[in-house]
C-alpha cells in the first residue's frame, strides 16, 4: 500500500517549517476545543459554568458594584441608622445585619474572599500533592512507603475536624483558615496522583518510551503526567467548592476575625436574628455558599464524565 | 431457499441502528438468513461488520437506546407445534421465556457471563430451577402439577407457578430430595461437557477456573434446557489453540448428540471449515455471500470473501506475498447508498458507487451480493459502468 | 573482539555479517510471590525458567506458545524492559566472541586465569546486558526496538504522530525542527502512511494504521533488531496481511532481524526462518520452521500444530489428532522433569512423575479413593507417606497403583503397605534439558531421539 509521496521540493522549503509548527499548535487547540465541547454537552455543567462565571464577575467588579469600605473593604460598612432592616429597604437590597452591615455588600465582597480562599488552597495543595505523589510513585520502594504512611495518617482524620484543630491552635484569622485547609487538602491529591502514575507507568506507551531510551524525567513530563492528571483536575474542581464549604464552617464557628464579609461568618452573625424573624442575613449568605459549592460540584462532575479515561479520545 | 418449510430461525430484512452524537450507525443493514434445524450456520466477518449485533438481535439483547431495530423480523419456529414467534415484536415476557429455554447463547468472554460471587454449582442450580423445574420435581418424587396455588393452564404461566412451587416445597422439608435432584442434574450437565471432577468444579468460584473450564461451564449452562438453537458468539477467541480445539470438539459433539442448531459467530474463516454446514459472510453490516461452507471456501465469489481467504497465511504462500485487501472498513455512520466494499474492491466500477447490490441467488444454494453478477438493465445503468460480468453458470463449474 | 563502537549502527554495515544479535543463556525471570502483612516472599512465579536461545543476524526467529507460557516476558527481557533474574543475555556477539564466551563460561569464576578474567570482563562490558558500558548500552538501546501487540496502548494518546514517531530522533539528538518533520514524513511513507497523517492523534487512526505508526517509531533509529510482540493479533485478517507484508518488505530492505512472538501458528509459519516453541517458561523445541511443522520433535509442538484450524487440511475427523488433557499447571510450582508430562498424550515413566501428579490423577480418575487419604507426609517431590482412613482403603490404593498400566504407575519404584500407611517412592528425574536431536533441531522430549519418535505407541506399531 503506497500513499502519495510529498513533493521533493519540500526538503528545501524553509517556510514549511513554520507552517508545520503553527499547524501543530492549531491541531492541539482544535483537540482542546473538542474536549471542551464534549464537557459542555451536559446542561448541568453549563449551569455550573454560568454560576461560576457570575461569581467571578462579581468578585472582579466588586469595587464597581458597591463602593469599597475604607480602610478595610472586607468589613461591611456600618449603617447604624438601619439595623436589622429586611430586604428591599432603600439602600439595602438584601437588608442589613444587627450591626448595620449591608448583606449585599457582604456577599459581593465575600465572593472575593471565597475565591481567594479556594484558589490559594487548591493551587498550593495541588502543587504539594503532585510533587509528593509523583516522587512516591516514580521512585517507589521505601520512600513511597514512607510518604504514603504519612498520607494515611492525614487521611485518617476527617478534613473538617483536622482543619478545625489546626485553625484553633493558630488562632482566629482568615489567613489561618487558609493555612489550616492547605495542611489538610494536599494528601488527597498526593494519593490520587500516585495511584494514577502507578497505573500510567504500566502502560505500553511508557514501555515504548523506555525502549526508545528516553530519560525518566522526559517520560514523566511527556507520558506520565499528562495522562495521570485528569482525575486530579476533576478533584481540584470539586474542591474549589468544598474548600469554601469547609472554610465557611470554620468561620461559622468563629475562627475568622469578627465582622469579616466572609459568607460563613455572615451565616453565623445572622443566626441569632433568625428566631426574631430576621431570616435574611443567614439565608442570603447561606445561599451564596450553597451556589458556590453546587456550581463547582456540577462542573467537577461534568468533567469527570467527559474526561473519563475509558471513553476519552475514542 | 426462503420457501422451504424446514426452518428453525428466520431473520428477515433485519436492520439495527445505533444513535450516536455523530450520526446514525447502520450496524446491521437489511440482513436476511435462516437456520435450519440441526444445522450449523457460521456468520463470519471482521471487527465491526455487525455479526455480533445480529446475534444479539436474535435474543433481542441490543440495548435500546442507543440501539434501535429499524426494520425486519426475527422469526423463531416451534418445531413441535409449528407456531412462529417474532422475537422483535413479541411481548417481553414471551421473549424472556424463549431466551435460555429455546435459544441459548455463549459468549466470547465466559468470565464476564458468570457471577463472580456465586459458586458454579449455585449458578447452574438457578438456571435449572428456572427452566427445568418440572423435570427436577418429578425426579425428586414430587408431582409438579400439585401446588398450593391453583394451576394456571397457560403455558407461559406454567414456568412461574412451577418455580414458586419449587421454592415453596423447598421450604417444606422436601428440600433434601430437591437439592439432590438439582445437584445430580448440574453434575451430569457438567460431566457432559467433559469437565473432570464436576463435584469440585461445582463448589468453585469462577475465578478459580481456567478460561477453557469456564467456557465448558457456560456450555453446560446454555445446553441445560436443550435449546433448539445455540448462538455461539466467538466462543473460542479468548482461548488458546489447544483449548480451542477441545471446546470445538465439545460443541460439535454436543450438537451431534442433541441435534441443536448452532449459529456460530466468528472472525476466523479457518474455523468454519471444521464444522459449519453453511456459511454467511458479512461486511459492513450486510451479508455479501452465503452458501454451503465448503463450497464457499473452495470457490468464493464475492471479491471480499476472495480477499479474506487469500489474506490468511498458508503454508505455500511466499513470504511477504500475502494478498492483503487494501484500505480499511468504511465508517457506517450515515453511509452512502453504494456497495460498501467498493472502496477496497479491485473490480469497482461506476455502478458500484451508486447502487447497493442485492443478494442474488445462484445455483448450488449460493447467494452473492455483487454487481458483477447482476445485469446492467435490471438495475438500470449503462453496461459500460458495470464491473466485468460473471455469469452465474460459471460458479457451479 | 572487533566492536564498532564508533558506529552507532552495527548490522550489515559492520564487517561481521553473521553472528548472533542476541544470545541467551539460562535466562530466568522469576517474579516473587509475597504473602501476608509482612510481605514475606513465599515463592516465585517462574515466568521464564532457564531459556537458551540464539537469534542469528538477519533472520526471523518465531517464538510461539500459549498464553502464560512466558513468551511475552522473554521478549521484554530481550528488549531490556524487564530485568532477568538469572542467566546471561549477550548482545551482538560475532562468531569468534561467541566461542570465547562459551569457552570462558565453562571455567568456574575462581579458577580463571588472570588474562581470562580480563577477557571476560571486557566481554561483559561490551556485550552482556546489565554489565555493558554506557556507550555500548546506548548502541544496544538504539539497535533493539520493540513493537507492541496493542498498538493503541503503546501510543501516548496525548501526543501527535509527529511527536510519537519523532521521539527516538529527539532522544538521540538525531534531528530537530524541520529536519525532524521531514524524517518523520519519510518514516511514515516507509510504512505506507503519508504527510497528511503527521499532525493527528492516535485515536484518529484505524487499528492497522496505528500498528504502522508504532512500526515507524521502532524504525526511526534504524535499528538492527526488532522484537515483534504479537504485532497482528489485535488486527483483522485482511489488515494483518497488510502488516505482515510490510514487515517482510522492511526486513528485506533494511536487513532487519526479527524476534516474532505470536500464538498464531499460521502467521509464524509464514513469517519465520527458525521456530522456538515455548511451554511453561521453557523452550520445548527449536528448529527450522518448515522442519518443525512437517516433523515436530516434541509432543507439545505436534498438539499445537494439530489444534490449529487450517483451511487446507484433508482429514476432517479430529480423532487422529493428539490433544492435551487438563489445564496449564501453576507456574509457581511447575512439574518436575518434563514440564508437559502431566498433560502429555505420549508420556513415559521417566518423564518426571511426582507425588502431586498422583494426587491429581487420583482426584480425577477415582475421587472415591482420593477421599480416603487423610494425611500426607512428603519427603521431596518424588516420595511420600500416605495415611489412609483404614487398612482396607490403604490396600485398595496399593492395589490400584500397582495394577496401573499408565506411565505414572510404571514410574513407581517402591510402594509398601503398612497397615493404613502407604509409602510410595517414584523414579527421581532431573530437569530434562533441551538437547540437539537432529541437525539444527533441538527438543526437550525424551522420545525425540528414540526410534519410534514422539508418535503415540499405537501409531508407531
Amino acid at each position: 500500500m503506497t500513499m502519495t509521496s510529498i513533493p521533493q521540493s519540500a526538503a528545501s522549503n524553509e517556510p514549511r517549517k513554520d507552517r508545520l509548527r503553527t499547524r501543530a499548535s492549531s491541531v492541539r487547540w482544535a483537540r482542546r476545543r473538542e474536549v471542551l465541547r464534549e464537557v459542555m454537552r451536559n446542561p448541568l455543567t453549563v449551569v455550573g459554568v454560568v454560576i461560576i462565571t457570575l461569581f467571578l464577575l462579581m468578585a472582579i467588579t466588586a469595587p464597581l458594584l458597591t463602593e469599597a469600605n475604607q480602610p478595610d473593604p472586607y468589613q461591611s460598612p456600618r449603617d447604624w441608622a438601619n439595623i436589622d432592616v429586611g430586604p428591599g429597604v432603600e439602600g439595602h437590597v438584601l437588608g442589613t445585619d444587627s450591626t448595620g452591615g449591608d448583606v449585599l455588600y457582604g456577599i459581593i465582597w465575600g465572593s472575593r474572599l471565597s475565591l481567594q480562599l479556594s484558589l490559594t488552597v487548591v493551587i498550593s495543595t495541588l502543587i504539594i500533592g503532585t510533587i509528593v505523589g509523583s516522587v512516591a510513585a516514580m521512585r517507589g520502594g521505601r520512600l513511597d512507603n514512607f510518604l504514603m504512611r504519612i498520607v494515611d495518617v492525614f487521611l485518617a482524620i476527617p478534613e473538617l475536624i483536622f482543619a478545625l484543630a489546626i485553625a484553633a491552635v493558630l488562632g482566629p484569622s482568615f489567613r489561618n483558615i487558609i493555612l489550616a485547609l492547605a495542611v489538610v487538602f494536599w494528601v488527597k491529591y498526593a494519593r490520587i496522583i500516585r495511584g494514577e502514575i502507578i497505573r500510567v507507568k504500566q502502560t505500553d506507551y511508557v514501555a515504548a518510551a523506555r525502549v526508545v531510551g528516553d530519560s525518566t524525567w522526559n517520560i514523566y513530563r511527556k507520558d506520565v503526567l499528562p495522562n495521570a492528571v485528569t482525575p486530579l483536575v476533576v478533584q481540584a474542581t470539586l474542591d474549589m467548592g468544598n474548600v469554601v464549604l469547609i472554610g465557611a464552617a470554620l468561620s461559622y464557628i468563629g475562627l475568622a476575625q469578627a465582622g469579616l464579609t466572609e459568607w460563613g461568618a455572615m451565616v453565623s452573625a445572622g443566626q441569632s436574628g433568625i428566631l426574631a424573624g430576621q431570616w435574611w442575613v443567614s439565608t442570603f449568605a447561606g445561599v451564596a455558599i450553597l451556589l458556590w459549592a453546587l456550581a463547582f460540584n456540577l462542573v467537577g462532575d461534568g468533567l469527570r464524565d467527559a474526561l473519563d479515561p475509558k471513553t476519552e479520545g475514542r | 431457499m426462503m420457501n422451504s418449510d424446514d426452518w428453525l430461525l428466520r431473520v428477515e430484512d433485519l436492520s439495527v441502528h445505533f444513535r450516536t452524537p455523530r450520526g446514525v450507525v447502520q450496524a446491521v443493514d437489511h440482513v436476511s438468513f435462516e437456520v435450519k434445524p440441526k444445522e450449523t450456520l457460521a456468520l463470519v466477518g471482521e471487527t465491526g461488520c455487525g455479526k455480533s449485533v445480529t446475534a444479539r438481535s436474535i435474543m433481542k439483547l441490543v440495548p435500546e437506546p442507543p440501539g434501535e431495530y429499524a426494520s425486519g423480523a426475527v422469526l423463531l419456529r416451534n418445531l413441535k407445534t409449528g407456531a412462529v414467534t417474532d422475537m422483535l415484536s413479541a411481548p417481553m415476557d414471551q421473549v424472556r421465556a424463549t431466551r435460555g429455554d429455546r435459544i441459548a447463547m455463549i459468549f466470547q468472554d465466559p468470565g464476564k457471563a458468570l457471577n463472580p460471587s456465586l459458586t458454579i454449582g449455585r449458578q447452574l442450580a438457578e438456571v435449572f430451577g428456572e427452566h427445568r423445574a418440572a423435570m427436577l420435581l418429578t425426579q425428586a418424587g414430587i408431582d409438579p402439577e400439585k401446588g398450593p396455588i391453583g394451576s394456571g393452564s397457560i403455558a407461559s404461566q406454567r414456568a412461574g407457578v412451577l418455580r414458586r412451587n419449587f421454592f415453596h416445597l423447598t421450604r417444606r422439608g422436601h428440600s433434601r430430595a430437591i437439592r439432590a435432584a438439582v445437584d445430580d442434574a448440574v453434575m451430569s450437565a457438567l460431566s457432559d461437557t467433559g469437565i473432570p471432577n464436576p463435584r469440585k468444579v461445582m463448589s468453585s468460584y469462577p475465578h478459580e477456573l481456567s478460561g477453557g473450564m469456564k467456557q465448558r461451564v457456560m456450555i453446560a449452562q446454555a445446553l441445560a434446557c436443550d435449546p433448539d438453537l445455540l448462538i455461539a458468539d466467538e466462543p473460542t477467541t479468548a482461548l488458546d489453540v489447544t483449548i480451542q480445539a477441545r471446546i470445538l470438539d465439545l460443541i460439535n459433539d454436543m450438537q451431534q448428540r442433541r441435534g441443536t442448531a448452532i449459529l456460530y459467530i466468528t472472525h476466523d474463516l479457518s474455523l468454519v471449515r471444521q464444522f459449519a454446514d453453511r456459511l454467511a459472510v458479512m461486511y459492513a453490516g450486510r451479508i455479501v455471500e452465503s452458501g454451503p461452507a465448503l463450497e464457499v471456501l473452495k470457490s468464493p465469489q464475492h471479491p471480499y470473501t476472495q480477499g479474506l481467504l487469500a489474506a490468511i497465511p498458508r503454508a505455500g504462500t511466499p513470504r511477504g506475498k500475502l494478498a492483503a485487501i487494501a484500505g480499511s472498513v468504511p465508517q457506517l455512520i450515515d453511509p452512502p447508498a453504494q456497495c460498501h466494499f467498493s472502496s477496497r474492491c479491485t473490480w469497482c466500477a461506476e455502478a458500484c458507487t451508486s447502487h447497493i447490490p442485492k443478494l442474488i441467488h445462484m445455483p448450488g444454494d449460493r447467494d452473492v451480493a455483487c454487481l458483477r453478477f447482476e445485469q446492467a438493465d435490471s438495475i438500470g445503468v449503462d453496461p459500460s459502468d458495470m464491473p466485468s460480468h460473471v455469469a452465474s453458470a460459471e460458479v457451479v463449474s | 573482539m572487533s566492536v564498532a563502537v564508533e558506529h552507532p549502527n552495527i548490522g550489515p554495515s559492520a564487517a561481521s555479517g553473521s553472528g548472533d544479535v542476541m544470545t541467551l543463556h539460562d535466562v530466568k525471570v522469576h517474579y516473587p510471590v509475597k504473602e501476608g502483612v509482612l510481605q514475606r516472599v513465599t515463592g516465585a512465579v517462574r515466568a521464564v525458567d532457564g531459556v537458551d536461545l540464539s537469534i542469528r543476524r538477519g533472520q526471523t526467529l518465531g517464538l510461539v506458545g500459549e498464553s502464560g507460557c512466558g513468551k511475552t516476558t522473554l521478549g521484554r527481557v530481550i528488549a531490556g524492559l524487564v530485568p532477568a533474574t538469572g542467566g546471561d543475555i549477550w548482545f551482538d556477539l560475532d562468531d569468534s566472541s561467541k566461542l570465547l564466551m562459551e569457552r570462558l563460561r565453562a571455567i568456574p569464576k575462581d579458577s580463571m586465569s588472570r588474562e581470562d578474567k580480563a577477557l571476560w570482563s571486557q566481554l561483559e562490558s561490551n556485550h552482556r546486558l546489565g554489565s555493558m558500558s554506557r556507550e555500548r548500552q546506548r548502541i544496544y538501546r538504539r539497535n533493539c526496538q520493540f513493537v507492541f501487540q496493542d498498538a493503541f496502548a503503546s501510543l501516548n494518546p496525548r501526543q501527535l504522530v509527529r511527536d510519537i514517531v519523532g521521539r527516538p530522533l529527539r532522544v538521540y539528538h538525531e534531528a530537530s525542527g524541520n529536519d525532524l518533520d521531514l524524517k518523520v514524513i519519510n518514516l511514515l511513507e516507509r510504512v505506507g502512511l503519508g504527510p497528511q497523517h503527521l499532525l493527528r492523534y492516535p485515536h484518529q487512526f484505524s487499528g492497522g494504521q496505528r500498528q504502522r505508526i508504532s512500526i515507524a517509531r521502532a524504525l526511526a533509529l534504524n535499528p538492527e533488531f526488532v522484537v515483534l510482540d504479537e504485532p497482528t493479533s489485535a488486527l483483522d485478517v485482511s489488515v494483518q496481511a497488510q502488516i505482515l507484508n510490510l514487515l517482510v518488505e522492511l526486513q528485506e530492505d533494511l536487513g532487519l532481524t526479527y524476534l516474532f512472538i505470536t500464538h498464531d501458528l499460521g502467521v509464524v509459519q509464514h513469517m519465520s526462518d527458525y521456530l522456538a516453541v515455548m511451554y511453561l517458561g521453557k523452550i520445548a523445541e527449536i528448529g527450522p520452521t518448515e522442519d518443525v511443522f512437517s516433523n515436530p520433535l516434541h509432543p507439545y509442538t505436534k498438539v499445537l500444530r494439530d489444534s490449529n484450524p487450517s483451511l487446507e487440511g484433508d482429514d476432517l475427523d479430529g480423532s487422529a489428532h493428539l490433544r492435551l488433557t487438563g489445564t496449564v499447571p501453576n507456574p509457581i510450582d511447575p512439574p518436575q522433569g518434563c514440564r508437559l508430562h502431566p498433560r502429555c498424550p505420549v508420556s513415559q515413566p521417566e518423564c518426571g512423575w511426582q507425588v502431586d501428579d498422583m494426587f491429581q490423577s487420583l482426584e480425577t480418575s477415582t475421587p472415591a479413593s482420593f477421599e480416603t487419604i487423610t494425611r500426607v507426609e512428603r519427603s521431596g517431590p518424588f516420595a511420600a507417606q500416605l495415611v489412609m482412613t483404614d487398612d482396607a482403603a490403604a490396600r485398595h490404593l496399593h492395589e490400584e497403583i500397582t495394577s496401573s498400566r499408565s506411565p505414572f504407575g510404571r514410574a513407581v519404584e517402591t510402594i509398601t503397605l503398612d497397615g493404613a500407611n502407604v509409602s510410595i517412592r517414584l523414579r527421581e528425574v532431573e530437569e530434562i534439558p533441551l538437547i540437539p536431536v537432529a541437525p539444527g533441531r533441538m527438543s526437550s522430549c525424551l522420545l525425540a531421539g528414540r526410534p519410534g519418535g514422539i508418535n503415540p505407541p499405537s501409531e508407531s506399531r
